[in-house]
């Protein structure tokens, strides 16, 4: 460093600017080391401790892990994630990529269509969940306005059977997610060389050939960006259910989002939904991690 | 009778006439160039040859059966892309496969032609990789292996050389050619470079705007030009265009050419006929840059000779040739010369026309000025 035999002012200068940037981001690297980081840290040491309604710091080793896995309900939302978790992103896959290769055919009024798929991404959870709930209530939507149309034995009371509920959770969450995977599908079908398609032609190949063997290989980074982007959300999916059918009937549809919420704000075991939370950061982080790794990698040549 | 005999094609987008009635036949064995500037609509023809464009208006026949409504598959054809379009989920070998595949080949038939097509584009090493891992020159060759493996009766390439760099367009091209010449194969080849055009074809067909210019074999092309854009298209440096106005002198007719403060009196040898009734009347002539050269290198067995001292504006040395550029008619002309002592800019030099081979146009059509029937001039290849 020449900073002694440089001018002082121009040695401030030149000091200033080596600082400027790393002063500018250092508030937001404090908030985010401290509230995201940090709680992290705190839930998962909450987690290891004896808190009930209160954060408690003395030391329990895995008392409330144990519990968490000994405890019925969360036997349920585990359970639950994993119907609901399957079967959104299968169906959200599956008619994202459906409705994305009937958009592709150059139809007429695709740009009007489009947005109308992707609509339901803009709504919030709580909207849709609310508005599905009155539309499958069986008092108020679909099955009352088919009765009333004079199908008098028409009955569609999934929302409050305890052994379809879930399902109900499934449609809603499809309903919302899956515009935002057509708009996935239809990008990376978009991006694939015209020739290869004429190519393909030429060698004969009918057009269900051309997309199983030809063009769906090649949407396989879509096909993983898709499934990572459902996975987490159906992770995180907590304000649809809520807003839905609060978790039930009784337990039918709690998810571990719910299972902690009720156990941390309604049931005072907090070290059981803190356990429960850490147990749901890992398993996205297994999901996000290595996704974030091949992404961000450098691009290979 | 003609192999492919394209029959007054027309092809109409909406109001857009693209192409404006084709009329092109060629033999069994022909190398057919289509070229042109982009946006002439050869592309367009080809793909209305392979089946992925349809026909408006006229009619396409293959081997004597019309093929307007056939699907590209059952045309018998095969064709390479510029972009190679080669399947990237699949190897260099399910990728030459995949024609035979879809067609129901047997699996150790297609084994068999596919190691076979291999071998002749010399890709063997290279069956089980994927195209991702392939070179650009590679990756030709594998659309040339999947379009040769299928045998077919004709063969399209799409401008298959303008993604590689320069040197290897030049071996590819080499290539593609022998290829052609050992296979007997008839093959119809897009491209925009007149170069590629005049060292592959057997029969060029020069495109402008939907329309066919002249379709011809890469000499008659060359040298006898039908109109002022054939003329410009083709060669390398361009042909000189000079304008000139045609005269009698003692019974003798000349193109009167300003150069400077004197002017030339080029002796007429080629339409002499027809440019008689152009006399005291505006001409545009051509001359290419190796019909103007020294008087040492110029050919004095075939043609008339007409020589002259000129200013030297311009010298550029290529290491093989040496282009003199000198001013006629207000325009410069390049002239082709031997290299060795080059003269200096701004001195004269002596310059040597080849008259027998000059040209001359309407400036106001654009048309060839021709004698009908000229003993050096096939205009149209006819097919026998």
């Amino acid at each position: 460093m020449s900073d002694t035999a440089a001018p002082p002012g121009k040695g401030a200068r030149e000091r200033l600017q080596r600082w400027l940037p790393k002063l500018v981001l250092s508030p937001s690297c404090v908030l985010i080391l401290f509230f995201v980081y940090g709680f992290i840290a705190w839930t998962s040491y909450i987690s290891f401790s004896n808190s009930g309604m209160l954060p408690e710091y003395t030391w329990a080793g895995l008392r409330q892990w144990s519990r968490l896995w000994g405890s019925w309900t969360w036997g349920i939302a585990l359970h639950n994630i994993w119907v609901f978790g399957l079967l959104y992103i299968v169906s959200c896959t599956l008619l994202g990529l459906l409705l994305a290769i009937l958009l592709d055919q150059r139809i007429r009024a695709e740009g009007a269509l489009r947005t109308v798929y992707l609509y339901p991404m803009a709504l919030s959870f709580i909207v849709t969940g609310t508005a599905w709930q009155w539309f499958l209530n069986p008092g108020l939507g679909l099955e009352k306005t088919v009765q009333a149309l004079g199908w008098e034995s028409f009955s569609f009371n999934w929302l409050i059977d305890s052994n379809m509920a879930i399902y109900t959770v499934v449609i809603a969450a499809v309903w919302q997610a899956t515009g935002f995977i057509m708009a996935m599908f239809l990008a990376g079908l978009r991006g694939i060389d015209g020739e290869m398609i004429k190519a393909a032609q030429i060698d004969g190949a009918p057009a269900w050939k051309i997309y199983l063997r030809i063009i769906i290989p090649q949407l396989r980074p879509v096909f993983l960006s898709a499934v990572v982007v459902l996975a987490h959300l159906a992770i995180k999916s907590f304000d649809l259910i809520v807003a839905m059918t609060g978790g039930g009937p009784g337990n039918a549809t709690a998810v571990p989002a719910t299972f902690m919420y009720s156990y941390a704000f309604s049931r005072n075991e907090m070290g059981i939904a803190a356990a429960s939370a850490v147990f749901m950061l890992a398993v996205i982080a297994a999901l996000i991690i290595p996704y974030l790794y091949s992404e961000l990698r450098e691009p290979r040549s | 009778m003609s192999f492919l005999h394209i029959d007054d094609v027309h092809k109409h987008f909406g109001e857009t006439h693209v192409l404006k009635g084709i009329d092109i036949e060629i033999d069994k064995g022909d190398f057919l160039v289509l070229v042109g500037p982009s946006g002439c609509g050869k592309s367009t023809l080809l793909n209305m040859i392979a089946g992925l464009d349809t026909i408006s208006e006229g009619e396409l026949r293959l081997d004597g059966r019309r093929i307007n409504e056939l699907h590209p598959s059952r045309r018998d054809i095969a064709m390479v892309f510029q972009s190679y379009a080669l399947y990237p989920s699949m190897s260099v070998a399910g990728n030459i496969g995949f024609g035979l595949e879809m067609r129901k080949v047997p699996k150790a038939e297609r084994r068999a032609a596919i190691q076979r097509v291999a071998e002749l584009l010399q890709i063997e090493n290279l069956l089980s990789r994927k195209p991702g891992q392939l070179s650009g020159g590679q990756r030709q060759r594998v659309a040339m292996g999947r379009a040769l493996v299928r045998d077919p009766q004709l063969f399209l390439f799409d401008e298959p050389l303008s993604n590689l760099d320069a040197k290897l367009r030049v071996d590819m091209r080499t290539e593609i050619k022998q290829l052609h010449q050992r296979l007997g194969t008839t093959i119809v080849y897009v491209t925009h470079d007149q170069i590629e055009a005049m060292t592959l074809a057997t029969r060029i067909a020069v495109m402008r705007g939907g329309e066919l210019q002249q379709l011809g074999t890469p000499q008659a092309v060359y040298d006898d030009p039908n109109n002022l854009f054939v003329a410009g298209f083709m060669g390398s440096p361009s042909m000189n265009l000079v304008p000139a106005r045609i005269a009698d002198r003692d019974g003798k007719l000349v193109a009167l050419v300003e150069a400077g403060e004197t002017t030339l009196a080029l002796p007429i040898v080629r339409d002499r006929e027809a440019l008689e009734g152009w006399c005291n009347r505006q001409v545009m002539l051509g001359l290419r840059p190796e019909a103007i050269t020294d008087p040492t290198s110029a050919n004095r067995d075939g043609g008339e000779i007409f020589e002259a001292d000129l200013e030297v504006e311009l010298v550029e040395p290529t290491g093989a040739d040496l282009y003199v550029v000198t001013r006629l008619g207000g325009i410069s002309v390049n002239a082709r010369m031997r290299p060795g002592s080059p003269p200096q800019p701004g001195e004269d030099t002596r310059f040597a026309f080849d008259v027998s081979r000059m040209v001359a146009f309407d400036p106001e059509s654009e048309a060839r000025i021709r004698t009908a029937v000229d003993a050096d001039a096939p205009v149209q290849a006819a097919s026998a």
